[in-house]
């Protein structure tokens, strides 16, 4: 790996050798990796499917992406933001109907089989753009994928395709799966989707539910001298209150994905041995969203929705809700986001006073109870922050005179009741940006979704310039037309509020200091781990 | 000896009596000394309890005012405890009442239908029924009921079953009164005193089942329940544990007060029952 980069970072990952000669000052890794070992991770839940290729989401990434790779992974400072992984380059023609990926030599799956362009072809062909979450919308296009030797695939597309879309859905989007295990029967159905076969450095062993993952090394793995580590276990902790008593106790060695408790950082972090970690997440921002129900005619009112936005105290979402690990957003594309972010947008300062104004305007004036009118907030229940933050929308539409009644549903409730039902007025939704707002963002706000799409714009929300910006940008293949595109487009959605963007977290990682090489790209804690090492 | 007398005689029967009077007075007094929301933001988060006079046990994560939602939360805790106990202990007399002194099929299909829900663990029964329905107060009292009635009704039934023999009974009968005439205005009333006595049990069982809920995200989430509230504190336990440990210290006051006080009662009648 180490011949194609020559970044301080990549060459800290992946040379032993190198990282013995050079004496950087490193955050306390300066220590040759030593092999052997089993890292003992934290999960708080337990995907049934595992296959990466079908379910792109954090969750199946935690565990999969060390046995099913992708074609590249996200990197702090390689070119475009990308490491190669099973392609070696990737190259989009100037029309923008094909993308040739050029493919690693010698890998081999874990049932030892060889790796060739027809894996690739398959996996897009059959997985990616007819099954995949995200998919669906990027790989649309896709027609064929053509496959002149074993090592090169051509993409083809029907319509012109960004290849800047292309390249920054390659970490998330593009794991790929053994055509010879998958060509026959359903591919939904098929064993390996419960213990899955890959390229990567570990090998899936086994799972007991409700006790433990097993990954084991993956002895033929092209990366040399890589994997360090011989076993990966991950416990299962569904209790948020016992990964941090886990890591006390010396049981694990790391809690990823905020596994241990914001609240609790603060204490943890002067336990002796162990390191809280903010950094390998900025390739997995999510966004604290009010998702608001077109439909209801209040709410339809750009007065009421510019009320709202004025309601919310951001810098006390931030401060309390996440104790200021978050930041707090301006739109619908994150501040951290190298290539997109555009600061250049109507913002809305925390004004009661003024919010107060906007609804008497508007013409909902306070009832003899000092309410205005009433609606149903629905948190989403997959995190903490989302229910405080649920919890502290209320109090702040009290303020302004909007009696806002909670609603708690567990995921799947949840999920039927916005996404399907859309029985809701206001929801609080934490959608991912994936590093480029055509994968996950647009979704949000783009007009004529079927219902049942989850995480999409399913309050009711049709604005056509928004639309015809959003159809634009997805044809448009120069890239920084594509992007001042995209920066009309968050202005478009700061200034009409189809949704409120409050904040943008992402998580903290609580580790043993035995553990090497963390948190060393952007998306480490759902990347191979292939050089992460363990003093023993 | 008059019973008042002999219940304040015992200890633990006046201990509960005035932990019960302290939490009805907190319920009733919680909307004067606390007027407005309880779960308003109140001041900065995480506020230890005893810093500051104003905010005596301190403040959540969210920075909202613990004492608040500590009366408010009793409001909750009773309401629910008195309503599903009420609501069990007419259900379980009036299906009691009916299969004792019906007798036959009658009481033969209540009594399996009672036996049915005896088998399945009542909290389990109260789970699945507020997560199908979805929770709000009404709800919880109901799915609590709906694990607590067998008791009462067993009880009632037994109890009738040896009444209806009496010869009170027989001369109504003769008189021409209606068979349920006679069940609920004769029989019933002289087979109540051994249900009541379940009642405390019951009452104390529905304040920690309604907890439980809580606990697990299954109770109205625009009310102040004390399992919520403890459940909200679990993420910081280790930070802020006072923020489960008042509204647990709140929990097991009042459970061990309303069996104090039941079990005072129930021995100061049964005295009497023994003595006449």
């Amino acid at each position: 790996m180490s011949e194609f980069t020559i970044s301080r970072r990549t060459v800290l990952a992946g040379s032993a050798f190198l990282l013995a000669s050079t004496a950087l000052p490193t955050i306390g890794l300066a220590q040759t990796p030593k092999k052997g070992g089993r890292l003992v991770v934290a999960a708080d839940s337990e995907p049934r499917n595992l296959n990466p290729a079908i379910v792109a989401s954090n969750g199946v990434f935690f565990i999969s992406s060390k046995v099913v790779e992708t074609l590249a992974e996200a990197s702090f400072d390689g070119k475009d933001g990308l490491d190669p992984r099973l392609a070696l380059s990737w190259e989009g023609a100037a029309d923008g109907l094909s993308v040739t990926f050029k493919l690693r030599q010698g890998v081999n799956w874990h049932d030892g089989k060889p790796f060739t362009s027809a894996d690739v072809a398959f996996s897009a062909l059959q997985i990616w753009k007819p099954l995949q979450n995200l998919g669906r919308t990027v790989f649309k296009d896709l027609e064929a994928v053509d496959t002149p030797d074993e090592l090169t695939a051509v993409f083809k597309f029907a319509k012109p395709t960004p290849f800047q879309l292309i390249r920054n859905a390659l970490p998330a989007l593009s794991s790929v799966v053994p055509k010879h295990v998958y060509e026959s029967g359903k591919i939904e159905e098929n064993p390996a989707n419960n213990a899955p076969i890959g390229t990567g450095p570990f090998k899936f062993a086994e799972h007991k539910p409700g006790e433990y993952y097993r990954l084991e090394k993956n002895a033929d793995y092209w990366g040399k001298d890589q994997p360090y580590l011989d076993e990966i276990i991950y416990q299962v902790l569904p209790d948020r209150t016992s990964a941090a008593s886990a890591l006390e106790a010396e049981e694990i060695q790391l809690a990823a994905f905020s596994a241990v408790p914001l609240a609790d950082l603060d204490r943890i972090s002067k336990v002796p041995g162990l390191k809280v970690i903010t950094k390998g997440y900025e390739g997995l921002t999510y966004q604290l969203v009010v998702e608001l129900n077109h439909r209801r005619k209040e709410l339809a009112d750009l007065k009421v929705r510019k009320a709202i936005a004025h309601a919310i105290d951001k810098d006390f979402v931030v401060k309390t809700v996440f104790l200021g690990y978050a930041a707090t957003a301006t739109g619908p594309v994150p501040k951290n986001d190298p290539q997109f972010y555009t600061a250049d947008v109507p913002t809305y300062a925390f004004d009661v006073a003024k919010a107060n104004a906007l609804l008497d305007e508007a013409g909902y004036r306070r009832s003899d109870d000092g309410k205005r009118f009433s609606l149903k907030l629905l948190p989403a229940p997959y995190f903490n922050e989302t229910k405080q933050f649920g919890d502290y929308l209320r109090q702040a539409l009290a303020a302004i005179g909007i009696d806002a009644q909670l609603v708690n549903n567990d995921s799947a409730a949840h999920i039927k009741a916005v996404y399907t039902d859309h029985a809701f007025d206001l929801a609080v939704g934490p959608p991912v940006f994936r590093g480029d707002p055509a994968i996950s963002t647009t979704i949000l706000v783009q007009s004529g979704i079927p219902d049942g799409v989850p995480f999409s714009n399913q309050g009711g929300y049709k604005n056509d310039e928004l639309d015809a910006l959003i159809a634009k940008a997805s044809e448009t293949l120069d890239t920084a037309a594509r992007t001042e595109l995209y920066k009309a487009f968050q202005k478009k959605v700061a200034e009409d509020l189809p949704l409120i963007n409050v904040a943008e977290w992402s998580f903290i990682s609580v580790v043993r200091d035995t553990v090497g090489n963390i948190a060393n790209n952007p998306r480490w804690a759902v990347s191979n781990w292939a050089d992460t090492w363990m003093e023993a | 000896m008059n019973p008042l007398r002999r219940f304040l005689g015992t200890p633990e029967a006046v201990a509960g009596a005035i932990i019960l009077i302290a939490l009805f007075a907190m319920a009733l007094t919680a909307p004067l000394i606390f007027p407005g929301d309880p779960q308003a933001i109140a001041g900065p988060a995480l506020l230890p309890p005893f810093q500051d006079w104003l905010l005596p046990l301190g403040t959540d994560r969210l920075g909202r005012d613990v004492t608040a939602e500590l009366f408010h939360g009793a409001r909750t805790s009773l309401a629910v405890g008195l309503a599903a106990a009420a609501a069990a202990l007419v259900i379980g007399a009036v299906v009691g009442t009916l299969a004792g002194f019906a007798g036959g099929l009658v009481d033969e299909v209540l009594m399996r239908v009672t036996d049915a829900f005896q088998t399945v663990p009542s909290f389990l029964l109260a789970l699945a029924f507020v997560s199908i329905v979805g929770p709000s107060l009404g709800v919880v009292v109901a799915a609590i009921a709906l694990g607590a009635w067998t008791g009462p009704a067993r009880v009632a039934r037994a109890e009738v079953l040896s009444i209806r023999e009496r010869d009170f009974v027989a001369s109504a009968r003769v008189i021409g009164m209606h068979p349920l005439e006679i069940a609920f205005r004769e029989v019933l009333p002289n087979a109540l005193p051994p249900v009541l006595a379940l009642s405390s049990v019951i009452v104390a069982a529905a304040i920690l089942t309604e907890a439980a809920l809580s606990f697990l995200g299954l109770g109205d989430p625009n009310r102040v329940t004390w399992g919520g509230m403890i459940a909200e504190g679990r993420a910081v336990l280790r930070t802020a544990p006072f923020l489960s440990i008042v509204p647990g210290i709140a929990l097991v006051l009042t459970v061990l007060g309303v069996y104090l006080a039941g079990e005072g009662v129930v021995e100061t009648t049964a005295v009497r029952r023994s003595l006449s």
